[in-house]
């Protein structure tokens, strides 16, 4: 073909640690992802049968398409579908799929999505507006193609194991239907430290950078790519020097990576003894592997709605006890907390749609739940029937005062009894709550008498706090996690909690932090909970610390007027005591400056 | 070998329909066809829709037919005539 493209760096934020040579794997929103596998040579011929099989079945949906069209509209609006009829057939389309699966030995769909993506980077390039987007032709081919090929796709393949998946955003439903097991890393062109993408790359463990800004469109799924999240960028095309590099590299980063896998279990204590516990948060089963692989001391925040949204609705009371069973099994010992249901009516589909103009305002989290009770009683049996043979906790999401709770207590009592009066089993569990909105921060005492232990989600604290909708690029600028209105939202809910004597957990992407977690620890935390493979992470840091220093800085940061005044202080402070862990790269929030 | 030039003149250029009418017919005749843009080096094996369509041919484009083969002279003046036809389109709205 031509000359190699050349070699193009861009600059993201890393957000999931960790390097990986791999190939693209373009994603765009709403489509299933092609995976790539090696065909055997003595298989290829069978192959291309398959391609052509694929490919004659989709003429025939078009000619069907075509002649519904022809009736409806006549003669002249049905060329289009000629036009794709024609793609379907054209010779040097059909022989450069074939060639490609040959020479690659690769599966058909993989041929077509390399051979498709080629294509439309040509169509790119075109100047003439109406022409360029007439892409959507062949694009609409491509997905033909590949759903007719889906059609007859035996499952006994081994996937290739390179893929890094390219994305302009990937949206929590897509993130929900991926294949993570099988993507090596994964690099987007939105998203920040807490975006959804973001907090599964770190949970599953595999590396991501996102906020690449306009990458997506450069890449062609095949292209060779590194994923470099230390040092935030991504390289497109890497030249051979680079290459070199980087394998050297990854050989004594993977074993790096194992060394830190291989952790002790249990709490951890700072160098002058104060004790603090690791829990796991998860939300994908590909996560599961992780609480015990990583030493946690159990679940400390499971997020149920994946239930949901992997489903695209709601799921029955008899899968969702299996589902909290098996959650059970996972933590041990230790226990789980399950949240209830945290989301608006956005979610579930259009029966509880009412189109809400404000929907992070509106009716979701314990308010949605308790707006239709039916749900949340039924979510609650399971988990109450779960708790039977496990250690189960409830925590409500977004409670914003004693009200809540008491409602929500209330419907829990209630369906212990009943199923008590029906003589199934079942278990008692503690119920606490999510400290994340404002007046929650402010009437924290109040609350902290109404349950068992409190649970802080540092990213809604952040969001509702300073009022900045965390996914909203524009007002990016104001999302400041060392803001001292946070630090003073968690500071007086800790307090809240000594006072009343409970347990509290902080559970945000906060507690999954180095250099957050060291001003926790300085806030007098002593339970966190993070995605399972920043635990190794933390521990190092906490093993590393002291909190009478911490508290220190801590006191010093909670009278700051800024968060630009904090993260100076931060870094100051943090370097000046504790040099062998933090210098002014690894310190991820204050990368701006 | 017979060589020729046209003018895009719908409004649209020579998208994925026009460029249909346009491979259907030139696929009927054995003779070998191609499309070269006057401005450009691009060439395009007018039996291949893909080829056609990366011609980019917008409004104004001025294209060299060149047919060479045994019914040369039949393939050509269709050629001629669905240009001269404006490709059978009507200068509405598009629709698709």
């Amino acid at each position: 073909m031509t000359q190699l493209p050349e070699e193009i760096r861009c600059q993201g934020l890393g957000v999931s640690e960790g390097i990986v040579i791999g190939q693209v794997l373009r994603m765009h929103d709403g489509t299933d992802p092609v995976y790539r596998w090696k065909i055997g040579r003595d298989k290829l011929e069978e192959e291309l049968q398959r391609f052509r099989t694929a490919a004659q079945g989709a003429s025939r949906q078009v000619l069907l398409l075509k002649e519904k069209a022809e009736q409806r509209f006549g003669k002249d609006h049905a060329y289009i579908f000629d036009a794709h009829l024609l793609l379907l057939e054209d010779k040097k389309l059909v022989s450069d799929i074939e060639n490609y699966i040959t020479t690659a030995q690769v599966n058909a769909e993989w041929a077509v999505k390399v051979v498709g993506d080629r294509l439309l980077y040509l169509y790119s390039q075109i100047k003439d507006e109406y022409l360029r987007e007439r892409s959507a032709d062949v694009d609409d081919v491509m997905q033909r193609l590949l759903i007719a090929l889906s059609g007859g796709v035996p499952q006994d393949r081994s996937l290739s194991e390179d893929a890094v998946i390219v994305a302009q955003d990937l949206l929590p439903s897509a993130v929900a239907n991926l294949d993570l097991e099988h993507a090596r890393a994964l690099a987007t062109d939105s998203g920040g430290w807490t975006s959804h993408t973001a907090i599964l790359a770190r949970g599953v463990g595999i590396p991501a950078v996102v906020g690449l800004r306009d990458f997506f469109r450069l890449t062609r799924t095949g292209d060779r790519i590194i994923v470099d999240s230390s040092r935030n960028q991504v390289i497109l095309h890497p030249s051979s020097d680079t290459l070199e590099q980087y394998a050297a590299e990854t050989a004594t980063y993977s074993n790096r990576r194992l060394a830190s896998q291989t952790s002790e279990t249990g709490p951890v204590r700072t160098t002058d003894g104060v004790e603090l516990t690791l829990r796991a948060n998860v939300e994908v089963p590909s996560e599961f592997e992780g609480v015990e692989k990583y030493g946690a001391s159990g679940v400390g925040l499971y997020r149920s709605e994946f239930l949901l949204s992997r489903r695209g609705g709601l799921v029955s009371e008899a899968e969702q006890v299996e589902a909290y069973q098996k959650i059970a099994r996972v933590a041990g010992a230790e226990g789980a907390v399950i949240r209830l249901f945290d989301l608006g009516g956005d979610n579930l589909g259009e029966q509880f749609q009412d189109g809400e103009k404000n929907p992070a305002l509106g009716l979701r989290a314990i308010r949605f739940v308790l707006a239709n009770e039916e749900i949340m009683r039924g979510q609650v049996r399971a988990i109450l029937r779960a708790g039977a043979d496990g250690n189960l906790k409830i925590v409500l999401p977004m409670v914003a005062d004693p009200s809540d709770v008491k409602r929500a207590r209330k419907i829990i009592d209630e369906e212990a009894a009943k199923l008590k009066a029906a003589g199934e089993p079942f278990g008692v569990v503690s119920v606490g709550a999510m400290i994340e909105v404002p007046s929650a921060v402010v009437l924290a005492d109040n609350i902290a008498r109404a349950v068992d232990f409190f649970e802080l989600g540092t990213n809604d604290l952040v969001q509702y706090t300073l009022a900045v909708d965390r996914g909203n690029d524009e007002v990016a600028g104001w999302f400041r996690t060392l803001h001292p209105a946070v630090l003073r939202s968690i500071n007086l809910s800790l307090q809240a909690a000594t006072r009343a004597g409970i347990p509290a957990i902080v559970c945000g992407e906060m507690a999954s932090t180095p250099a957050y977690v060291a001003l926790l620890v300085g806030l007098g935390a002593t339970q966190l909970s993070m995605t399972p493979s920043s635990i190794p992470r933390v521990r190092q840091t906490i093993a590393a610390i002291d909190s009478k220093n911490a508290k220190q800085i801590a006191a010093e940061c909670l009278a700051c007027d800024t968060a630009d005044d904090v993260e100076e202080l931060v870094r100051r402070r943090f370097i000046q005591y504790w040099p062998a862990l933090f210098n002014s790269s690894n310190l991820p929030a204050f990368r701006e400056n | 070998m017979i060589e020729r030039t046209f003018t895009i003149t719908g409004r649209l250029g020579l998208h994925a329909r026009a460029a249909a009418k346009l491979v259907r017919l030139t696929s009927e005749f054995q003779s070998d066809i191609s499309l070269r843009r006057l401005d450009g080096s691009l060439t395009a094996d007018a039996k291949s829709i893909l080829s056609v369509l990366m011609l980019a041919a917008s409004r104004g484009t001025e294209l060299q037919a060149c047919v060479e083969g045994v019914d040369e002279e039949l393939a050509m003046n269709a050629i001629a005539e669905l240009f001269a036809d404006g490709f059978g389109e009507f200068e509405a709205e598009p629709s698709l």
